[in-house]
């Protein structure tokens, strides 16, 4: 499973860049007359660094080989359902609580009561988990609120870590429970499918030297540009796009009458471009930011031609409606998407129209050369347990993460990702599911979200897609490269939290048109001199210091 | 000429109307001064009882929140709470004053307040007049139905249906691509933003802004208009002599409360359309307090550019009320 937006709207996009990132006490003139909101994290020797016995001890643990093996990291992949699935568990983890949960969605809210597919899970988890689920593309802001009164935080919190709100580290210290005494080293060995996640993902959880949170472990391509593979072939279009100008051909070939060529491709432009994520390490060991990279600068050059051509959809130009819709009614035939979105898709569209189909580009890149993929984090989704002097709960809501860890092959993660057979689908011939309508409305990703186990693909129910996938990120897997800083979990001090919306606004409005590429080198100006050569300072540290 | 000679009179007789919903009349006055607190206390028990509910709503929602301000003078976090966030004295406000971006907000605020001002202030005046010379009660009651409605709607259901009609892929633009004619695209236009936000506020508020102008006309006493027919007055001079002069407190009393609102700028509206049209053209300073305080996290500095915006919204009040005054007008209140 994963997750479905990941860097797509302006929204997200936004919070994503200010990622972990920290209040907003702007003005460096002043920065001197406050305390620093930080704690040990805004020491730089230490950010980013994990001590050994923090983390949990790795045991693996294999139910069935996938048909699809991982290649250079990628996706691993099952095209088929073993005949006899393990049970896991033997009696529920649960101790018969109930836990308020909050997670994102990108997608129709499940009805809360009456629903099938929670009620079979609470009752083999042996908990409740009552969840209070917001839209996934104004997550960051909900989130913002939500945290800022402790008395309205759940109890389990999914933070998704391009919406880790301003002065996260204050609120990960007192709002949350440090999990550290219940997991690190061998504690988790009463946890196996806690313990079957990888060293890498758990590292992603530590907060200033504590393992703070549960995660739902990542791809190493998070994004990809997917085009209607259905209707291109109804059109009879069978060249795809090899660099950026033929790709703003063929969007503007796709356009006209009611049918737009594309939604809002910032996040193409940056995939194609292979705009690095955060910093650049230049060969004498400084720092380059993705804002003052020619990649960067093409990248938006890019998206604005695509715009002043009249390819992008008029809602896409305002911001409005949902971009997904868009692409699944075939108004517009090419889009980006995390690759989660992809199956996501297929489960909303398939039940009422089965020809449905999207397909990802090939990986190119704009000047036709070989391409930069970014590798993801290690994990793009964690959750956090409320602070509770109850000791008790915690290991419940543990052990139910355990529950919910269940690898591929167990009767948990059966009920987990496809619910109940007869409710949410049906064995056909071949042995595969088939979703029913229900599943179209209930089967939503929500517990997932709290914890998963490592990260594979076994979307078995539709036809033909667990091999496209696979195929292609296997392909796609040899562009990969590690982005500076890879891995580390740094959040940054509180006075760079407002850096990026300056430089946001700017990418929306020169992608409109409504300002020139002429902006960009005043806004760069702006943004170095507001706490943007701090910042580099604030990495550079870092990266000496390792 | 006798409606020229009765018109005078129109402003102190309302204004004795307003401000004399105190017990006593100006004669009374002096006397009234003499009567001790605790008799006036006693006296007026019953009321006082009856006031009573308000002003504890007021003081739980209102004034106790207000202490809350005391972080616009701190380094405030929401995790350490009020007790232990550092002070900074006047940091935040020095960081307001010399921020661009929020000066910026200041100048698209009072652009679109002046604007609207000059645009829409005038239409449920104008729409008032109208609607009070249809003579037919079915027709003028089905008529105010009507243009009332829209003032229901949420602003995300307006911007939808202006979306939906006006929008690049909207009807209107349908229609045109229809006939073979180019389309435009209003929603995402920045230079023609000021009318389509003032438009989406006329069609949904200028209605309901009608309301308390009827009110004043119904109260306008029809020998007035009888007296000045008699006397020769056309339907031109009766409206210049006698309709208009009962609006004026009405209209000052409104322009008034309107500066003290100049500062705020419909938030809704321009939230949700401010990825259509960008930044530049839609922060205003409630959209920039909303991003800075609760995106950002910065809340210090939020509530100080709120803080700073409720001082002068108040100062404006009370300057616009000082000049009605010095005017002769009743204004929002007067100095007993």
């Amino acid at each position: 499973m994963t997750p479905t937006p990941r860097r797509l709207t302006a929204q997200s996009r936004r919070t994503f860049l200010t990622l972990i990132g920290a209040g907003v006490l702007g003005s460096t003139v002043l920065a001197g007359c406050r305390t620093e909101g930080g704690g040990a994290s805004s020491d730089p020797t230490t950010a980013g660094a994990v001590a050994d016995g923090v983390l949990p001890t790795y045991t693996a643990l294999d139910y069935v080989e996938p048909d699809f093996p991982s290649v250079n990291g990628s996706t691993a992949g099952f095209a088929t359902i073993p005949a006899e699935l393990v049970q896991a568990f033997d009696a529920p983890p649960g101790s018969g609580s109930t836990f308020t949960a909050m997670t994102p969605l990108w997608g129709a809210i499940p009805p809360s009561t009456g629903n099938q597919y929670y009620d079979a899970v609470n009752e083999a988890l042996g908990s409740t988990v009552k969840f209070q689920i917001s839209d996934g593309n104004t997550y960051g802001d909900k989130l913002a609120a939500v945290l800022a009164s402790a008395a309205d935080v759940p109890d389990w919190v999914c933070i998704p870590t391009w919406n880790i709100p301003p002065r996260f580290d204050q609120a990960v210290e007192t709002l949350f429970e440090d999990l550290t005494p219940f997991l690190a080293g061998d504690a988790i060995s009463q946890y196996k499918h806690l313990a079957n996640i990888p060293t890498d993902v758990w590292k992603f959880c530590v907060f200033d030297g504590k393992l703070k949170a549960l995660p739902f472990p990542g791809e190493i391509i998070t994004d990809a540009i997917f085009y209607r593979d259905d209707i291109f072939a109804e059109e009879g279009i069978t060249e795809l796009p090899t660099d950026g100008q033929a790709l703003l051909d063929l969007a503007k070939q796709l356009t006209g009458g009611n049918r737009w060529g594309a939604n809002d491709l910032w996040n193409t432009a940056v995939i194609i471009h292979g705009v690095v994520p955060k910093w650049q390490i230049n060969d004498d060991g400084t720092l380059t930011h993705r804002y003052e990279t020619d990649e960067y600068r093409a990248a938006l050059e890019w998206n604005a031609a695509l715009f002043s051509q009249g390819s992008v959809h008029p809602d896409a130009v305002a911001n409005t409606g949902d971009a997904k819709q868009r692409f699944e009614s075939g108004e517009v035939l090419i889009s980006n998407d995390g690759v989660g979105g992809w199956h996501e898709a297929l489960g909303r569209q398939l039940a009422t129209n089965p020809s449905y189909s999207q397909r990802p580009f090939t990986p190119f890149a704009a000047d036709g050369g070989s391409p930069v993929l970014w590798k993801g984090n290690p994990a793009n989704i964690i959750s956090f347990l409320k602070a509770n002097d109850d000791k008790a709960k915690i290991e419940e809501q543990i052990a139910i993460a355990d529950f919910l860890a269940s690898p591929y092959g167990t009767t948990e993660y059966a009920l987990i990702n496809s619910g109940v057979e007869g409710v949410h689908y049906n064995l056909g011939d071949d042995g595969l599911p088939i979703p029913t309508e229900l599943a179209a409305t209930e089967l939503q990703p929500t517990y997932i979200f709290l914890a998963d186990p490592p990260v594979v693909n076994t979307k078995v129910q539709y036809p033909g897609f667990v091999e496209a996938f696979c195929t292609w990120m296997a392909d796609a897997s040899q562009y990969v490269q590690d982005p500076a800083f890879f891995g580390m979990q740094i959040t940054e001090p509180n006075e760079f939290g407002s850096l990026a919306q300056p430089m946001t606004d700017l990418e929306s409005d020169i992608s409109r048109g409504r300002k020139s590429m002429d902006d960009l080198d005043p806004a760069i100006e702006n943004w170095r001199a507001s706490g943007g050569d701090e910042l580099r300072q604030f990495y550079q540290d870092i990266l000496d210091a390792q | 000429m006798t409606a020229q000679t009765q018109s005078p009179e129109v402003g102190p007789r309302a204004a004795v109307a307003s401000g004399g919903g105190r017990r006593s009349g100006g004669r009374n006055r002096p006397v009234a001064r003499k009567v001790s607190l605790r008799a006036r206390f006693a006296r007026d028990r019953s009321l006082i009882i009856m006031t009573l509910p308000a002003i504890i709503l007021m003081a739980v929602f209102a004034y106790v929140p207000m202490a809350g301000n005391v972080i616009a003078w701190q380094d405030y976090s929401p995790y350490v709470g009020i007790v232990n966030s550092p002070f900074v004295a006047w940091d935040n406000f020095v960081r307001v004053l010399s921020s661009p971006a929020f000066l910026h907000a200041v100048e698209n605020t009072l652009v679109i307040t002046a604007f609207q001002l000059v645009f829409f202030f005038p239409i449920p005046i104008i729409l008032a007049l109208l609607l009070n010379s249809v003579v037919t009660p079915s027709i003028r009651t089905t008529i105010q139905s009507i243009v009332y409605l829209p003032h229901f709607f949420s602003w995300v259901l307006v911007i939808t249906i202006f979306q939906q009609m006006f929008g690049g892929a909207g009807l209107v633009n349908q229609v045109l691509a229809g006939t073979g004619t180019s389309g435009f695209d209003w929603m995402t236009n920045p230079d023609t933003f000021l009318l389509l936000i003032t438009s989406q506020s006329v069609w949904k508020d200028a209605g309901w802004g009608i309301i308390i102008f009827l009110a004043a006309l119904s109260t306008i006493d029809p020998s007035l208009y009888e007296a000045s027919v008699v006397d020769g007055a056309n339907r031109w001079r009766r409206m210049w002599h006698i309709t208009l002069p009962a609006l004026r407190p009405v209209v000052i009393l409104l322009l008034i409360l309107r500066l003290g609102d100049a500062l705020t700028v419909g938030f809704e509206q321009l939230i949700l359309q401010r990825d259509a049209v960008g930044s530049q053209v839609s922060e205003v300073i409630d959209t920039y307090v909303y991003y800075q305080g609760v995106i950002n996290g910065d809340w210090s500095f939020a509530t100080a550019a709120g803080l700073m915006k409720g001082v002068i919204s108040l100062l404006l009040v009370l300057g616009a009320n000082k000049l009605a005054h010095m005017m002769g007008e009743a204004g929002v209140y007067q100095r007993s």
